[in-house]
């Protein structure tokens, strides 16, 4: 636990130590204090990390170049990204016209695209041009969809507002406006599925082998045609809740989708995601591609010997906090902390139920509290982000980024990779040689 | 990839190598008329980024200060998350965290409530507050709520601990402008706010580097040694962005390093400014000029051998120290380096974009190299520096060279476009937003300017100075020889 004195008044319901049998979670979902160096990002950062991997839409910013610039750097990628590049006239005398003129401008320079995403940001939202006007009148023009997402930085609390806002475009304008209605009988969807470094594929093979097809991961693979489709899948999957419930239970009002919320990080977690995807297609052989990952699994034995009762803290978006916390359990770790920067009640409840008393749960934590929480723990991995990985090494502390840098981690083959690569973090002689302290 | 033959006979010199196939040699043809940035509304693929995260770097060249920003909370983060990739270290800035009640009713408490609330969990000793698109379209009255939130500070934890904090304000509506001149008004405003009265003169020169790496500021500090001359960098992130890993550290972490406030007010006092980069820091110089006759130089950044004998020569006189024999070596050295490698980079078409006076400085080393550019690009409009880039190749003119392509301010569309209609390109120089550029055209990009986030340690690599420049030549060198000649081991150079 951080000393409560030390948190100012208005951070201190957001801390909380898991006791024995108690059910106490954390304040969340509140804005962030001001003058904190948080860790949230706004929601058009969240609305770009959903949609940035559409690959056949245009996607065009409407605001100034550090939006749109920043708009082409999300998900460790680069992404060709359109602007109108607002100036100093725009705001003064309103930028609707050039908006109208840059989305036709887009669409010759690249015809080939069946959509354009029009993304307003802070200046945009604040200077009230009729977004939702334009996008009618230029999609008349280009003969083609023009969207407008309407996700000002300022939106919501966190990037979590920008998910929300996301999938109602996705809801409103691409999945399901194919003309085919027949179910395909072995099509899934994946919800909050983003395909970092290869857990697409390793979901899909999983998949293949329950005998289904992936027809649209959001936003893995979402090409606009795919989306049109995807009303006809028989299950929706959702493996992020935070980024993909929303698209569930609307998708099972509208089409009546059923959904079924799994996850396939850890051996025990993709295991009871195989059993119960297994149930809902009644496919059988379930059990033994269970035993083959069960197999396969062995080849993290090697290190897990490493990792017994290492101390691990985790620091994620939202809703992986709970699964992740038995992955790493499941690598012999004693989880001390989880945190979010956006989880909701239900996250913290699930995380909650799957740690042990004593376990520093903590919303929205500041630079300072994660500063403050490694001092005193000194865990032996810290998991988060890009932004917090740096002041954790700078205190002697291992980090690893999730999502992940290197190798796929999910599946029975990706828990193998995170079991390699975590014990390779935890034992790595740069640690030695910095001096940390207390000794491993 | 497959090599053509090395050609033998009847063919200019510049045609001598092994030319690559291009893998994909299909060419989509665009709107010629959209090509043109100044013909098109929309930007494809920005080459710039907005002024906050200009100002923001400069704070962070400042000990034991924070950024406070003062607008919603992705402004703050995403410039957090660009310092982390391309310094490796932690960036610790602070959000207004702007939400929907804040847009509506404007950001005084964000200001007020934030101020305090920062300076309990940190206790900086300078604060810099950057405003953003959102505050100033608002039309927050920042000094107003500035006076509030020391008034405030002062009731709860006195009005000595509030004075020894600084606050400075540094405009930057990020629609007004790129991350250059968001470093050129954090100039100004901290040394208007800071360096205000001259009092006792001393011996000692003020850099401003301008968003120059910490590889580069160190090279700075190494001339300015050698020279025996004492100097202020503003905004000196040589340690803060690049510490050394040695914990246990104390908690609020504050990297060691960066320009104390001691030193900013000092700058007052100085003999001469030099503010290397006139895009980004010259307004700072220009201020201590104005207000109390400091003489100051403003450019060219030393990129190359001319720009660095420029900035030794003027220090010298300046000083009255003489450029010493050591410095004369590093020259011979970079001098020996270019002639040793003069036929292979002789007549190699290069392509050169990023900020106005790194392209600059790169245009003219490129020529010194004998290499002839063929376009330069600067993502952020200047009104001076097409006169420089015609300057430079006046005074290369009896080499051989056409004049090259100015794009003052495009996109990298454009640029790529063009780049495309040559007959020939040898090399780009930028920063990692010319990846995609590199790959489509098949033409090996060396990585040079802000930001290069894709690479690791070129942000410790000088490229500024004779050894900057002498590093940054094997790098060009190589990148042609591993591209031209990747599997003939033997007698390469
Ligand atoms: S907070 Fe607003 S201005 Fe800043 S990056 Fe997000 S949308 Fe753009």
């Amino acid at each position: 636990m951080l000393d409560a004195e030390k948190l100012l008044s208005d951070r201190w319901r957001h801390v909380v130590t898991k006791g024995d049998g108690t059910a106490v979670l954390p304040e969340c979902g509140r804005p962030t204090v001001p003058g904190l160096v948080s860790e949230r990002a706004c929601a058009f950062y969240g609305a770009r990390w959903m949609l940035a991997a559409i690959p056949d839409v245009i996607h065009l910013v409407h605001g100034p170049a550090g939006c749109a610039y920043f708009g082409s750097i999300v998900r460790r990628k680069s992404y060709r990204v359109f602007s109108t590049q607002l100036e100093e006239r725009d705001i003064v005398f309103g930028a609707g016209e050039k908006l109208y003129r840059a989305v036709l401008e887009a669409v010759a320079t690249d015809p080939g695209a069946r959509a354009v995403l029009v993304y307003a940001t802070c200046s945009a939202g604040l200077i009230g041009d009729d977004l939702d006007g334009i996008c009618k009148r230029a999609a008349r023009a280009v003969g083609r969809p023009v969207v407008p997402v309407n996700s000002p930085g300022f939106c919501g609390y966190s990037q979590a507002a920008g998910h929300d806002i996301a999938a109602g475009v996705l809801l409103e304008h691409f999945i399901g406006t194919g003309k085919a209605q027949e179910p395909i009988a072995n099509g899934v969807n994946l919800l909050g599925e983003f395909d970092v470094m290869g857990d697409l594929r390793e979901i899909e093979r999983l998949l293949q082998q329950l005998g289904l097809r992936i027809l649209c991961a959001f936003s893995g693979k979402a090409a606009t045609t795919a989306m049109a489709d995807a009303h006809r899948a028989r299950l929706n999957i959702v493996h992020c809740r935070r980024t993909g419930q929303r698209l569930a239970d609307a998708m099972q009002e509208r089409f009546g989708t059923p959904q079924l919320k799994v996850s396939f990080f850890g051996f025990e977690e993709t295991a009871s995601a195989l059993r119960s995807i297994g149930k809902f297609f009644g496919s059988a052989g379930v059990e033994e591609i269970v035993e083959r990952g069960r197999r396969e699994v062995e080849g993290a034995a090697p290190f897990l010997k490493k990792l017994a009762g290492k101390r691990v803290a985790l620091f994620f978006g939202a809703s992986r906090m709970g699964t992740m916390a038995r992955a790493f359990a499941e690598l012999g770790m004693e989880v001390v902390m989880i945190g979010s920067q956006f989880g909701c009640l239900e996250d913290y409840r699930d995380a909650g139920a799957r740690v042990r008393a004593g376990t520093v749960l903590i919303d929205d934590p500041p630079e300072k509290e994660l500063e403050e929480f490694i001092r005193k723990h000194m865990p032996h991995l810290f998991v988060g982000g890009t932004k917090e990985k740096y002041l954790a090494t700078k205190l002697g502390v291992p980090f690893l980024v999730f999502p992940q840098e290197t190798s796929c981690f999910a599946g029975f083959r990706g828990f193998v990779n995170l079991a390699r690569e975590v014990a390779g973090l935890v034992g790595a002689p740069v640690w030695r040689l910095a001096g940390r302290l207390p000794e491993i | 990839m497959r090599l053509r033959e090395i050609p033998t006979d009847g063919i200019p010199y510049d045609r001598l190598c092994v030319e690559k196939i291009p893998a994909a040699p299909e060419y989509i043809p665009r709107d010629p008329e959209l090509v043109p940035a100044s013909n098109r509304s929309v930007v494809i693929n920005p080459n710039r980024i907005c002024m906050p995260i200009g100002a923001m770097w400069a704070v962070l060249g400042i000990h034991r200060a924070i950024p406070f920003v003062q607008g919603a909370q992705g402004c703050t983060t995403y410039a957090r998350y660009t310092f982390c990739r391309i310094f490796k270290e932690p960036a610790t800035i602070a959000t207004a965290s702007f939400h929907e009640d804040a847009a509506v009713f404007g950001g005084r408490k964000n200001v007020v409530e934030g101020i305090r609330n920062l300076v309990v969990r940190y206790w900086p000793e300078v604060i810099g507050v950057v405003t953003t698109c959102s505050s100033e379209i608002m039309g927050d009255d920042m000094v107003s709520f500035l006076k509030e939130a020391r008034a405030r500070l002062s009731r709860e934890i006195g009005k000595e601990k509030v004075e020894e904090i600084s606050v400075v304000l540094i405009n930057t509506p990020s629609f007004a402008g790129s991350h250059v001149e968001g470093y050129d008004r954090a100039s100004r405003a901290f040394l208007e706010s800071l360096a205000t009265t001259r009092d006792v003169p001393s011996e000692r020169v003020n850099i401003i580097p301008g968003m120059l790496y910490p590889g580069d500021i160190r090279e700075i500090k190494h001339l300015l040694r050698e020279m025996g001359v004492g100097g202020t960098i503003l905004f000196d992130i040589s340690d803060t962005l690049d510490a050394p890993l040695n914990p246990p550290q104390e908690i609020p972490y504050y990297p060691p390093g960066g320009t104390p406030v001691s030193g900013i007010r000092q700058m007052a006092n100085a003999r001469a400014t030099f503010a290397l980069q006139p895009h980004a820091g010259g307004s700072g110089a220009r201020y201590l000029e104005r207000k109390f006759g400091i003489p100051a130089f403003i450019g060219p950044v030393p990129i190359g051998v001319a720009a660095t004998d420029a900035f030794l020569q003027n220090l010298s006189r300046i000083t009255g120290r003489e450029i010493p024999a050591s410095l004369r070596d590093e020259r011979g050295r970079l001098v020996d380096a270019m002639a040793d490698t003069l036929h292979h980079t002789m007549m190699k078409r290069v392509a050169i974009f990023g900020d106005p006076d790194v392209v600059i400085g790169m245009t003219r080393f490129a020529c010194e190299l004998g290499m002839t550019p063929v376009a330069v690009s600067s993502g952020t409009p200047s009104r001076t520096f097409e006169g420089e880039i015609e300057s430079i190749f006046r005074e290369y003119r009896e080499l051989f060279l056409a004049e090259p392509r100015v794009f003052n301010g495009g996109d990298l569309f454009e640029f790529e476009e063009y780049l495309k209609t040559l007959p020939r390109l040898d090399l780009i120089l930028g920063h990692s937003k010319g990846v995609d550029i590199s790959r489509e055209l098949e033409v090996p990009l060396v990585r040079v300017g802000f930001p290069i986030y894709d690479r690791f340690g070129y942000q410790k690599k000088p490229v500024v100075g004779y050894h900057g420049a002498e590093l940054l030549l094997y790098e060009i060198v190589n990148e042609l020889l591993d591209y031209r000649y990747p599997d003939d081991r033997t007698q390469q150079l």
